[in-house]
């Protein structure tokens, strides 16, 4: 690290590392330099030029974007002459632009909007004919109005370096230019709407907020993004109990202030019309609407004549559901119900990967260590499309520490275009794959393997011995599908494990078994659809969903519970590397009750409160927190909204790897299993309705 | 007996003075309105029930843009808006209001939704006779606030591509 | 092919050629001390080569004017990557045609040129990026290529030695941002033609992203003569800061417009009276920019006595630019020149910076406004404050290109400005000339 370089910004002393631009060095000592093109994370423009400053014995304004800092070096950033520059800057600007920040979508949180005010800007000595170009619609969520638009290119630089996807460029020159995507009069890309975000101004408006409210009307939720497993957050824009946006402007989270098209528009299942709002139960062999009361006592009736004669239950748990409803169904199901047949849909050999890792500290790896670590190992995963944001991470890790990537994979992918070594394998040829890049791994300093559901079983272990024969530090993750599928796993809905990977006594049915099982008397299923690809064995069995929709299994079910989704309700889940984050109340749906209240319910009327405790979600994460091995997590910060990072196990998992049981639904960024069917919005692009 | 006849005269001058005004008063023109029986007379800037207004094609001039209710200190308007298409045309903008309610339980006619409006769409009227016995009626609807169209107006035509089916 | 006749005032070093018969071809070339420089440079050690080009006092005939030895020692002399050679053949100024001739009559000249400037900093791939107006000319251009190669003054070995060098063509698409060095680059790489970050200069990080030498036409022309005769006598042409002769496009309201190549130092006055004929018609002077349109406009008043060199019009806050002079008589309307040189920067300007994209477009709309009669008198004070406002604060100079001439037109012919105002019409316009003149009568 050289010696860091002196400068004085505003009469402020700084010292910032050599190579320091000087718009940064002055974020060092709270200056805020203005700016429209710069942007932190993209490469450098110096198009805007509002963040021209004074430097002493410069001859003319500086741009302090594109400037270093140099020792001794004097800036000053607010001088009258610089407010000058950026309030004739901002009358340039607004000679083309329209004033209708009334009707824009920006009003309110405009930067072009704040900086007029900032340099009292407002005033105008332009009055020829402006320039008007009508607005374009690229694709149901991506809206452009050319002559909002400033040119600063943001949009262009995240859709290219960001994304990768480069689905952005500019047309035309001079005062006429305009951003145009790649298809002529339509995009082709991710649909992320990262372009929209990153607009400055109201140019690039979202589909799903278009002219519905004004910025300040809203409640800012942010929460977790229910979607993928990758744990990203989302801040909702809520108004009237409807979700109007989701976006993460605050760039708070780990994922900063990357979205993808889940992320960020695939909320509106929460108001999709088929919503459940009122319990169902099967009379005359329909079902029909009941009371919450009179459902919830022919739940726990039934539950309680069928514990009573020791009959069998089958509890199927969900990967969207937070960790205290899993810890607390688990816990009702195997205390109260006594049973252990129960198990979720797994999608990633978490388990042997944590069994392998035995002994080793610090080999899980975060979100952060992808952007961190010098080079990244993906195995067998179409990390962009299945997995976005953790491919975005990779993405910039290349572009900012010049991270070198390496892809095993049976198809093309994106992180392709980044890689150091590409090899293609045929199915199942993975860790021959790896084995072929030994040489050039062990050249690396550290490393990163991520690793997809086509290594499981042995072939994790395999993989861990691989990384251990390199001699350099390597970290893991094991991908895994939803949002909550390692909490799932973490808090033992399994048949196998108990919560924190001990191992249960006496396991029990795997989905798969209770589904084959004849003599199965009660299906209970939290939030989960086992139905919609396989039948039922037990004819005769008394079925209990929870859910949002009617799904295939709900039809199946004799009482069906509305219940909240993720947006309603508040929790922690844990993402794909094991970071724990908490949930936010969002909306609320009329007649939907969360997991764990509903759970809570049942126990109550069935008289068995006390052993199951109170269903309030701080308390069960308490819990957790005191039970569950890894789950040890600062309170401050998952109250605060940041991830903790658990760390699960540090000891065998004495249990027999299942990986037959192990498959990823491979949703793409436009599918969401279950929950995506209920997105207008995924299901409108058209990447989406090609895939 | 000077002061009794000083007296007697400030008396008379006294009463003099006063009936000179009330005489004067009586040939003068009558300030006090006759309301109930006559209409009421309003100054131009009178702070009434709100008019929506309308352009001279009759489109609404509200666009929605809420800052009549971020203004109002009582929190008496509630809007919800929606985009104009090429089919259905409300206001001139790109944006109206679907649904614009004011709360007259709660406005204390103050004007600032009215300086705030930045296309004059909201103005006091000079209605007042709004008491009731059920504040539930209070609450005023978009349609009860709108101006009436002006006679022979008709909405331009807009020619608007239909957005392309992506 | 000639376009003017000679005139007896030139001193032709770089046009020597010109006028001889198929004098682009290499059999004429070489009979005339064709790559007699380039053999003596392949004998010399690169810092010579660069070093007789410091001596030669030779200065970028770009438009800048920046010292070229100086330049050509700006790259590093090792690098772990390639370096490119690049000639900047986008003539674009208004006012400039000088270019062309000299690939049009002497192409062999530039090639020579190009293999010096390689000599001097080892690098073996040049680039001639040609306007995009100038299509006809890569015809020209990849002909003299592909008899160089022939010969063997392009490809591998070059005269025996182990220098190997190669030549390509690349053609524009018809931007004026493209001139600029930057700009020209990313176009070169096939991206859009917009400026780059500088620094880094080209010099360290150039052409796909290595050290590459950009210069003018001109200025790699210059090399084979600076070679051939020294340093010195090229350097004794000019005036003491600058040596050697200039290229300079006489346009305007001349009797004898043209391309003449004269020594730098050479007085205005003669310029316009003898090699250009004088002014058409016996017209009296009223304008004349130095050298080119982005140069700030002088006054009759201001040539008395001007010399044409870098210091002598620096001198008078103007510039020698790229050479292009521009004549204009007393029935020029200068409002008009300021619009006409404004709708070509509107025109022009790439959209990268927002002084430049909505300066020149808001002054070009004004201009319009203002020459048809419907300006007001604060609009004169805005012309100028508009440019003002642009100048130094755009992202490469096209901005202050524009704002420049604009500030000198405001500045030096107000009273032109005040003449259109009150709803007059333009008194230049003939129409209005005539009418004004049956109105009198």
């Amino acid at each position: 690290m050289a010696a860091p370089v002196k400068l004085t910004i505003d009469g402020k002393a700084v010292e910032a590392a050599p190579g320091t631009l000087v718009i940064d060095a002055a974020k060092l000592v709270g200056i805020n330099i203005p700016s429209f093109c710069y942007y932190e994370g993209l490469t450098l423009q110096a198009a805007c030029r509002m963040c021209l400053v004074e430097v002493e014995k410069a001859p003319k304004l500086l741009a302090a974007c594109t400037l270093p800092v140099a020792e001794g070096m004097v800036v000053r950033t607010e001088t009258p002459v610089v407010a000058e520059a950026r309030k004739y800057t901002l009358e340039f600007l607004l000679t083309n632009h329209p004033l209708d920040c009334p009707v824009c979508d920006k009003g309110g949180e405009c930067e072009l909007q704040d900086m007029v005010f900032r340099y009292g800007a407002g005033e105008s000595r332009y009055s020829e004919n402006k320039l008007h170009v009508d607005e374009k619609q690229w694709s149901p969520v991506v809206f452009y109005d050319g002559p909002r638009c400033i040119l600063c290119f943001r949009c262009v630089r995240i859709c290219s370096e960001g994304m990768g996807v480069g689905a952005l460029g500019i047309v035309n020159r001079g005062a006429v230019s305009e951003i145009a995507p790649n298809h002529g009069d339509h995009l082709e890309c991710d649909e992320c709407g990262m372009c929209i975000d990153i607009c400055p101004v109201g140019a690039l408006t979202s589909g799903t907020y278009r002219y519905k409210t004004r910025p300040w009307e809203m409640d800012h939720v942010g929460t977790i993004c229910t979607h993928c497993s990758n744990g990203c957050k989302t801040t909702l824009g809520v108004r009237n109990g409807q979700i109007i946006r989701g976006n993460n402007r605050d760039r708070s989270g780990i994922n900063g202030e990357f979205l993808c098209i889940k992320g960020r528009y695939g909320f509106d299942f929460t108001d999709h019309p088929e919503r459940l709002q009122s319990p169902l139960m099967r009379v005359n062999g329909k079902l029909e609407a009941a009371s919450w009361s009179v459902a919830l006592a022919a739940v726990a009736k039934k539950f309680s004549e069928v514990r009573a004669r020791h009959g069998s239950f089958g509890v199927i748990g969900s990967t969207h559901t937070t960790n205290e409803e899993n810890y607390y169904l688990q816990k009702f199901a195997r205390s109260v119900l006594g049973t252990n047949h129960i198990d979720h849909h797994r999608s990633g050999d978490v388990v042997t990967l944590l069994d392998a890792l035995s002994g080793t500290a610090g080999s899980l790896s975060t979100t952060a260590d992808l952007y961190e670590r010098k080079a990244v190992l993906v195995v067998g995963a179409d990390l962009s499309s299945q997995q976005p944001f953790l491919a975005f991470q990779i993405r910039a890790n290349y572009r900012h520490h010049q991270a070198r990537v390496y892809v095993v994979t049976e198809n093309e992918v994106r992180e392709d275009g980044i890689a150091a070594a590409t090899v293609r394998v045929d199915k199942g040829g993975e860790l021959a794959g790896v084995h072929s890049l030994a040489e050039k791994l062990k050249t690396e300093s550290e490393l990163v393997i991520v690793f997809g559901d086509s290594i499981k079983g042995e072939a994790v272990r395999e993989l861990v011995a691989f990384g251990n024969s390199l001699g350099i530090p390597v970290k893991y993750v094991a991908l895994v599908d939803y949002s909550n599928s390692r909490g799932a796993l973490d808090m033992g809905l399994v048949p196998e494990l108990l919560p924190g990977y001990q191992p249960s006594n006496q396991p029990g049915m795997t989905v798969g078994e209770m589904l084959e099982s004849e003599s199965l008397e009660v299906l209970w299923v939290v939030g989960a659809n086992p139905l919609e690809s396989a039948a039922m064995k037990a004819k005769d069995a008394f079925v209990v969903v929870q859910e949002m929709f009617l799904t295939e299994t709900a039809q199946r079910a004799d009482i069906v519970l509305p219940a909240a989704s993720a947006y309603e309700k508040t929790g922690t889940v844990t993402n794909v590397t094991g970071e724990v984050q908490r949930l936010k109340t969002g909306p609320s749906t009329m007649g939907a009750k969360p997991d764990l209240e509903i759970i809570g319910l049942i126990a109550r009327d069935m008289g068995l409160a006390a052993a199951v405790g109170p269903w309030i979600a701080d308390k069960v994460f308490e819990e957790i927190r005191a039970t569950v091995k890894g789950y040890s997590v600062p309170m401050a910060i998952i109250s605060a909204g940041g991830a903790a990072h658990t760390m699960p196990v540090n000891g065998r998992i004495p249990v027999e790897s299942r990986p037959d049981l192990i498959h990823s639904s491979r949703d793409n960024l436009f599918t969401s299993g279950t929950l995506g069917r209920y997105s207008k919005m995924l299901g409108s692009v058209m990447e989406g309705r090609q895939a | 007996m000077p002061n009794k006849i000083e007296e007697i005269l400030e008396t008379a001058a006294a009463i003099a003075k006063g009936m000179s005004v009330t005489f004067k008063e009586m040939m003068s023109p009558t300030v006090t309105e006759n309301y109930p029986d006559e209409p009421p007379k309003f100054e131009e800037r009178f702070r009434g029930v709100h008019v929506l207004q309308r352009d001279e094609s009759g489109l609404e001039k509200c666009v929605a843009c809420f800052l009549c209710a971020a203004a109002c200190p009582a929190q008496c308007i509630y809007i919800e808006a929606a985009e104009n298409t090429g089919a259905v045309r409300i206001s001139g903008g790109e944006r109206y209001a679907q649904a614009y309610n004011i709360d007259y339980s709660r406005c204390i006619f103050c004007g600032y939704c009215v300086e705030a409006c930045p296309t004059d769409a909201i103005t006091h009227g000079h209605g007042f006779e709004i008491a009731s016995f059920n504040t539930s009626t209070l609450v005023y609807r978009k349609e009860r606030l709108l101006a009436p169209a002006p006679p022979g107006a008709r909405p331009p035509e807009i020619f608007t591509e239909a957005p392309s089916a992506h | 092919m000639l376009y003017n006749e000679p005139s007896p005032h030139e001193v032709k070093v770089l046009t020597r050629r010109f006028g001889l018969a198929d004098s682009a071809s290499i059999k004429t070339y070489l009979k005339t001390d064709g790559y007699v420089a380039f053999e003596k440079a392949l004998k010399m050690k690169p810092e010579e080569i660069i070093e007789e080009v410091k001596v030669s006092n030779l200065r970028g005939r770009g438009g800048a004017g920046f010292p070229t030895g100086l330049k050509w020692s700006f790259v590093p002399k090792t690098s772990p990557k390639p370096k490119y050679i690049v000639v900047n053949a986008d003539e674009s100024e208004p006012g400039t045609c000088k270019d062309r001739l000299l690939i049009e009559n002497d192409p062999h000249q530039l090639i020579e040129g190009m293999l010096i400037a390689a000599l001097s900093v080892d690098a073996h791939a040049g680039y001639i990026y040609i306007r995009g107006e100038y299509r006809y000319l890569i015809d020209i251009m990849d002909k003299a290529i592909a008899e160089a190669y022939e010969h063997g003054y392009l490809g591998r070995n070059l005269l025996g030695s182990a220098f190997h060098f190669d030549a390509f063509t690349h053609t524009g698409a018809g931007a004026y941002e493209c001139g600029e060095e930057s700009a020209l680059l990313e176009s070169l790489e096939g991206k859009r033609g917009v400026p780059r970050i500088r620094p880094p200069f080209p010099a360290v990080v150039g052409a796909f992203q290595s050290p590459t030498i950009l210069n003018n036409v001109e200025t790699f022309c210059a090399a084979p003569a600076i070679l051939r005769d020294g340093g010195a006598a090229f350097a004794a042409l000019g005036v003491p800061k600058a040596g050697g002769t200039k290229l300079t496009c006489l346009s305007g309201h001349l009797n004898k417009p043209g391309v003449y190549e004269l020594p730098l130092g050479f007085p205005v006055k003669k310029m316009i009276e003898e090699v250009g004929g004088g002014i058409r018609n016996g017209k009296k002077l009223k304008a004349f920019v130095p050298g080119g349109s982005s140069c700030p406009v002088l006054t009759a008043a201001e040539c008395e006595g001007l010399t044409m060199d870098y210091d002598a019009l620096a001198k008078v806050k103007s510039m020698l630019g790229s050479g292009g002079v521009v004549v204009m008589d007393e029935d020029t309307c200068i409002v008009k020149v300021a619009l006409r040189v404004m709708r070509f920067y509107a025109h022009e300007s790439c959209g990268w910076c927002i002084p430049c994209r909505e300066g020149t477009a808001w002054l070009r709309k004004l201009l319009q406004r203002f020459h048809d009669g419907h300006g007001q008198r604060s609009d004169i004070v805005l012309i100028g404050d508009l440019a003002k406002n642009m100048l130094g604060r755009t992202f490469c100079p096209l901005g202050d290109a524009a704002a420049m001439p604009t500030i000198s037109f405001v500045e030096k012919f107000r009273d032109e400005f005040e003449a259109h105002l009150d709803g007059r019409p333009c008194p230049y316009e003939p129409a209005n000339r005539l009418a004004a003149h049956l109105v009198a009568q």
